[in-house]
């Protein structure tokens, strides 16, 4: 039983620090290497249980290394190792000190096993080791996970770290955690009711969740006062949940608008129904895939400036296809948008067949640089780093399109030639060079947005055929030719989707979004953002 | 004179077609059936449902060339209607399957047996009469296309608008049939059927029929689309592609003859629809796929499109071409594809009937045999 | 019509063009081989997964050719494309028998192309091989059943996360993508939960389009219903390519194996070669063979899919393993047959049996499904699986659950003289339930 090995670690761990006896490393060593003869999980629980029990903060290494499946059996001496794993093989080091302790091969050492459930129990034995650790973060996390399980033979160093502690978040986390063992240890009601209040203070769904598994069992007056405290954080929860809908529909409105934006250029101001736009974001994606491999072959350490480097390589990647079509293909169709479509249409299954044949038809792998990767908190809402990122990226490549547009030559002439292509052309601008290049600039910004789009979804022959007709649906919806309509279009869209899919499920929520750009077409057929004046007629 | 004489061409063009096609219904049948099987002559069974097949699509992709060649509405979402006609009639042969099914349950297909429903949902009542299936083959698309018409034309949608909808309107289907919840058989949509008033399907006398009725169904279609683009209406119609406004301010009303054109081609494709499953034995939401609808306005771009005999040559050649391909070179299928796609937009603009016109009026000319071309042929394809 | 009899001789003559388009390339089969048809999608949305087998297959009838093939003949693959159109599926089926003369036919991967080539084979009385797990309530005379039935899956899988060893989940999310194999399932997985007195409120049940990518509100409901103060685990049937975002999201809102463990039957090492699976550690599989097994026929098979496909990273899983089972018993029944005709092979195939990946024998039964072992493996960080428990000795596969109220009193024999697909126990009949 976990909470009675914890309960013992604990008495154990307030004897080191009172006195200067402390578990012999040899003792630890041979519990240790007893571990290359348990068999089954249970055996290697059992171990753990009695390795957290003598309380040394030395087996954290280890203990740490078994549950990330680190920790290996040399087979010659059936001593236990952590071995780190190289080109054939494994630096081993050693479990309690960390000190290398030579190589071995692949053959020479056998991995010790672990499972979900094992993983538990190290971290609940880590929790009890790390208390009194001088890593604040440390100390934190070993209150949580006291918290979670909520063992009521902690009070008492619970009580012996809240005094010590000066820390205030971790001093209050250290609270909450001897809240959570009260109200498993039966304690008289007045302590019981302040320590419900304690955790109903934290507001948060773990908060609820003890709070619900505490009402379950609880009776009379006390289960009265944590049903009282459920409906209060239930009633904050649906407050964030609110806030939470509408983070996840301007995330899923970003990723609307990176899929959509070089189809507003080369739709909307362009007028070319270009169905491989999507397979434009999939060439950006896939050289977001050829530089991460390339740099995980030649400087890993690197890693977490692909993005950065594959970010121009995928603009001029897709820029330089899109500027091929366009010269080979789409010039002879000016004026006849419909039949872009067919010429485009064709293009995106070449495009599709020929990355299928060159890098085969399997999803690749795109990592999540470090800066991309996990969540934070923001009250109850939580924000995980690539939606924030990707939100933000969007905007960026929103106003620099925006900024190229409004604010440059190529802007300027770009506008000329869609506006009036023979005047702008009197006046001395290349129009055919200018179609090139807005073709090559919507082409480009569809691939910078396949880097983005990499970091949330799959890789593969297919990716462009996901966003399709969700960017064409975005364009029309925000008013061909306005680059704000997309913008709006697209985050209004996302918005309405996620407020939408709570109660009516992904399903039903994409078919009602559908419709109402349906009906809503037919009220605005131009789009919320329409070109006023003759250009609509043409 | 000349206009006569075009109509002239037309007509010969038209009849041979339909020659063509009576002739199929009876010959192949009859090949299929009475030639045996060691003949050279002989028929398989897998030819007539290839062909059988192809002839459900080349209706497909007339009904669009009414809309697109002969109106300029370019519907991106034609296989709804086809795949509703398909659906209607897949109903009907579900619930003749009866007992037969694999939970032996009279009363509820299949699926709904392992989705545990207890009764048939209300829209499935009267499927079990072939009248009623037929009626809603021709009623359920014809209806979807009214309503969806009689809002898009009365707002002025055009072009490339009124092709994003009509998508938008395709994926929406599709999204819905997938939901096992609507009743339809979700992802494996309707299959194992077993026969059609009265005859196993799976026998070649019944195969056969249903090779003769699509030859048919594709004949009559093919008459009423060539008489009704030379009656006055079809003035009206390519008067409503070429110059919409001016109709207008000339006292017409081109919504409502867009309405009618559109919910006559979602009939015809309903019709195809409901030929082409019992001949293919299954319908599912796949039906639906934007992309499908997309291929079949390259069917009809590579025909020829307002041209009508057109759509039906481009339906033949690339099916056979990806039948042919996906067996032969399953690897360089979308290449083909999509080479051809962009070959027939960039060098055959008005599709291989077009271009066979245009060589032919070039070679009378040369031979100086040509009257002077003053009147436009009034199906040539628009140049926009 | 003028040009009516005028023309009718010109008819003709097109009808035969018209005709002639897919008349037979009359060449015969050559007598001296014997054709293997291989039915997966090269093209479209299945390509991802169907491809590897396509390649295993040819793989595995070369490596045969070089034992010198089946009854002193050559074995030759007919490869061809059904572009994951389902309708599409039918019709190069009734080519590959039809036309090709193939003695057999390995292929298919989604139960609608299944559904949609079922006809053929009974019609035209060939042998369909089908490798994938599946959702069961089929017993076909003329398919072969390699995949997993929903008891050689499913039910082992929820058992483990029951136990203590797996965690004693008390609380459970069903998320699936809304096809007939998630429905199906989940449905068994339902009646089979409360079955063990999980109470109603204590499931979840979650379905997603095709495709799905915006995972965001569906993961936040999962950690939302984790955290009732019960253990919670997710059993997840979602679609090959949904899986992706799916635990993209799932890493990144932080969601641990050790406190919510996601269950998956549709994730297998080529799916994972798409991930960076270092934040998923502990995330959990059921199939029925891993690439990391540790036996000698394994290490064989994957030096040999290695070198064949050229690429010293290439991953096996468990679809392949079963494309590897089924062609060795038709090799074998042929064998035994002493010939290819289908009708025979049929009859020869029950009772064959043949080793596994795994290092057992899988069997061949009278239900025209296979005895595999059921492995349960959690995530690595090298995207590998390692095997965490298995089931003790081989499960047979059940065609008709027990837990599903029309298919209980179902089985399925097709030994003479039952030779039936839904046998019904009850009513001692063939043909399924009747009325009720």
């Amino acid at each position: 039983m976990p909470v009675l090995r914890i309960f013992r670690l604990i008495f154990i761990l307030i004897a080191v620090m009172a006195g200067p006896a402390r578990a012999d490393d040899a003792a630890l060593r041979t519990m240790l290497n007893g571990l290359a003869n348990a068999d089954g999980f249970a055996a290697i629980e059992k171990i753990v249980g009695d390795i957290a029990a003598t309380g040394d903060p030395k087996a954290e290494r280890a203990l740490g290394a078994l549950s990330s499946g680190d920790l290996y059996v040399r087979k010659a001496d059936k001593t236990v190792l952590i071995g780190k794993s190289k080109t054939g093989g494994y630096v081993l080091s050693d479990p309690l000190t960390g000190d290398v302790a030579g190589e071995a091969k692949r053959s020479e050492v056998e991995k010790i096993k672990v499972n979900n459930t094992l993983r538990r129990v190290v971290r609940e034995a880590l929790g009890g080791l790390t208390l009194a650790s001088v890593d604040p973060r440390a100390r934190l996390n070993a209150a949580e996970t006291i918290f979670k399980s909520g063992d009521p033979h902690a009070i008492p160093t619970l009580d012996a770290a809240i005094a010590r502690e000066t820390d205030p978040a971790v001093k209050e986390r250290l609270m909450e955690a001897r809240a959570s063992a009260t109200l498993k240890a039966q304690a008289p009601v007045a302590e019981t009711t302040a320590a419900l209040e304690t955790i109903a203070g934290r507001g948060d769904r773990e908060a609820l969740s003890l709070l619900k598994s505490y009402e379950a069992g609880a009776q009379g007056e006390l289960k009265d006062a944590a049903g009282a405290a459920i409906a209060k954080i239930e009633q904050t929860l649906a407050l964030w949940a609110a806030g939470q809908n509408v983070w996840y529909g301007i995330s899923l409105g970003s990723v609307l608008l990176l899929a959509a934006v070089g189809l507003a250029i080369t739709f909307g101001v362009m007028g070319v129904i270009n169905m491989a736009h999507g397979e434009m974001v999939m060439i950006g994606a896939y050289t977001t895939f050829v530089v991460q491999d390339l740099i995980r072959q030649y400087s890993p350490d690197l890693f977490d400036w692909s993005l950065p480097i594959a970010l121009p390589l995928a603009f001029l990647v897709s820029a330089g296809v899109g500027l091929i079509i366009e010269r080979g293909i789409i010039r002879f169709l000016y004026g006849r948008p419909l039949e872009t479509l067919l010429a485009t249409w064709g293009v995106s299954l070449v495009l599709q067949q020929t990355v299928r044949s060159l890098f085969g038809p399997t999803n690749r792998e795109v990592g999540n640089p470090s800066w991309m990767s996990g969540a934070f908190q923001l009250g109850e809402l939580t924000i995980t780093w690539n939606r924030l990122w990707i939100v933000v990226f969007a905007l960026i490549v929103f106003a620099l399109l925006l900024y190229v547009l409004n604010r440059t030559a190529l802007g300027l002439q770009m506008r000329a030639v869609t506006q009036n292509r023979r005047m702008a052309s009197s006046m001395g601008i290349r129009t055919p060079w200018i179609d090139a290049m807005t073709f090559a600039l919507g082409s480009g910004i569809a691939g910078i947005a396949g880097v983005a789009l990499s970091q949330i979804d799959n890789v593969s022959p297919d990716l462009g055929q996901g966003y399709i007709i969700d960017s064409f649906m975005v364009v029309v919806f925000g008013g061909v030719g306005n680059l704000w309509g997309t913008l709006v279009g697209a985050f209004t869209l996302g918005v309405l989707n996620k407020f939408l899919e709570p109660y009516a499920g992904a399903v039903l929520g994409k078919i009602a979004v559908l419709i109402l750009i349906i009906l809503f077409i037919q009220k605005r057929p131009r789009g919320l953002f329409a070109l006023k004046g003759r250009a609509v007629e043409a | 004179m000349i206009t006569r004489f075009l109509a002239g061409g037309l007509e010969r063009r038209i009849n041979i077609l339909l020659a063509i096609l009576v002739a199929a219904a009876v010959l192949v049948p009859v090949l299929h059936l009475a030639v045996p099987a060691s003949s050279p002559l002989h028929m398989p069974t897998y030819v007539v449902a290839l062909v059988g097949k192809y002839l459900t699509y080349a209706l497909l992709a007339l009904a669009l060339d009414l809309v697109w060649g002969f109106c300029g509405i370019l519907s991106l979402g034609h296989a709804a209607f086809f795949a509703l006609g398909g659906y209607a009639m897949g109903m009907y042969l579900m619930r003749q399957i009866g007992a037969r099914s694999v939970y032996g349950n009279p009363d509820l297909p299949d699926f709904m047996v392992f989705l545990n429903w207890k009764e048939l949902p209300w829209f499935w009542h009267g499927f079990d009469h072939f009248w009623f299936a037929m009626l809603m083959v021709m009623a359920v698309p014809g209806l979807l296309a009214f309503v969806f018409g009689w809002f898009a034309f009365r707002s002025r949608i055009t072009g490339v608008y009124l092709s994003i909808i009509t998508q938008a309107l395709t994926y929406a289907l599709m999204l819905a049939f997938f939901r096992n919840n609507m009743g339809f058989g979700g992802n494996n949509g309707l299959t194992d059927f077993k026969d059609i008033l009265g005859f196993n399907i799976q026998a070649d006398a019944t195969r056969s029929a249903l090779f003769a009725a699509s030859a048919l169904a594709l004949a009559l279609g093919v008459l009423v689309t060539s008489a009704l683009v030379r009656s006055k209406y079809g003035k009206l119609l390519i008067a409503a592609r070429d110059a919409e406004s001016r109709m207008r301010f000339l006292g017409y009303r081109p919504e409502n003859i867009k309405l009618f054109a559109f919910t006559l081609s979602a009939v015809m494709a309903g019709i195809a629809g409901a030929l082409y499953v019992p001949q293919v034995g299954i319908i599912n939401p796949g039906e639906f796929a934007p992309a499908n609808s997309i291929e079949v306005v390259v069917w009809t771009a590579v025909g020829g499109r307002g041209t009508i005999i057109g759509p039906i040559i481009g339906a033949l050649l690339v099916n056979g071409g990806k039948s042919w391909f996906t067996g032969a070179l399953p690897e360089l299928w979308l290449f083909a594809l999509g080479a051809l796609f962009i070959a027939t937009t960039l060098f055959l603009p008005k599709g291989i009937v077009g271009a066979w016109e245009e060589w032919w009026k070039q070679r009378r000319e040369r031979d100086g045999r040509a009257p002077m071309m003053s009147a436009r042929n009034p199906i040539e394809s628009p140049a926009e | 019509m003028r040009g009516m009899t005028a023309s009718f001789t010109k008819s003709l003559a097109a009808v035969a063009i018209a005709a002639g388009l897919a008349w037979p390339s009359l060449a015969q089969a050559q007598e001296d081989t014997i054709k293997i048809g291989i039915l997966h999608s090269l093209s479209g949305t299945m390509a991802i997964s169907e491809t590897t087998l396509k390649d295993a297959m040819l793989m595995l009838i070369d490596e045969q050719n070089k034992k010198g093939g089946v009854l002193g003949r050559k074995l030759e693959a007919v490869v061809v494309d059904p572009a994951s159109n389902w309708p599409l599926f039918a019709e190069k089926a009734r080519d590959l028998i039809s036309k090709d003369k193939v003695a057999a036919v390995f292929g298919c991967w989604t139960s609608v192309s299944r559904k949609s080539v079922l006809p053929v084979f009974e019609e035209l009385d060939n042998i369909l091989f089908y490798p994938v797990q599946y959702e069961g309530e089929e017993s076909q005379r003329n398919v072969f059943y390699t995949g997993a039935a929903p008891n050689q899956q499913a039910i082992p899988a929820v058992d483990y996360l029951m136990s203590e060893e797996g965690g004693s989940v008390k609380r459970w999310v069903l998320a699936g993508t809304d096809y007939v194999y998630p429905q199906t399932t989940n449905k068994i997985l339902e009646a089979y939960l409360k079955s063990k007195g999980v109470a109603a409120e204590d499931i979840m049940i979650n379905y997603t389009p095709f495709g799905h990518s915006d995972w965001q509100t569906i993961v936040t409901d999962i950690k939302n219903f984790g955290s009732a103060g019960k253990k919670t685990a997710v059993v997840s049937t979602i679609n090959g390519d949904a899986n992706v975002p799916f635990y993209k999201e799932l890493a990144n809102q932080g969601i641990k194996a050790e406190d919510i463990p996601v269950i998956a039957f549709s994730v297998g090492e080529e799916e994972l070669a798409g991930l960076d699976t270092a934040p998923l550690v502990g995330h959990l599989a059921a199939w029925n063979y891993f690439q990391s097994v540790d036996t000698d026929a394994n290490a064989e098979f994957i030096e040999k899919w290695r070198a064949f496909t050229k690429n010293d990273k290439r991953v096996t899983n468990d679809p392949m393993e079963a494309h590897y089972i089924g062609f060795n018993m038709w090799v074998k029944a042929v064998e035994k047959a002493g010939t290819t005709e289908p009708d025979k092979v049929i009859d020869a195939m029950i009772g064959v049996s043949v080793p596994n990946l795994s290092g057992g024998y899988s069997a061949m039964m009278p239900n025209h499904h296979i005895t595999k072992p059921v492995l349960i493996g959690e995530i690595q960080e090298d995207g590998q699986f390692e095997t965490v428990w298995q089931t003790p000795g081989l499960v047979p596969g059940d065609e008709w659950s027990d837990y599903l109220p029309d298919s209980k009193e179902l089985i399925a024999d097709w030994r003479a003289p039952m030779s039936c697909g839904n046998f019904n126990v009850a009513t001692g009949k063939c043909g399924g339930k009747g009325v009720n």
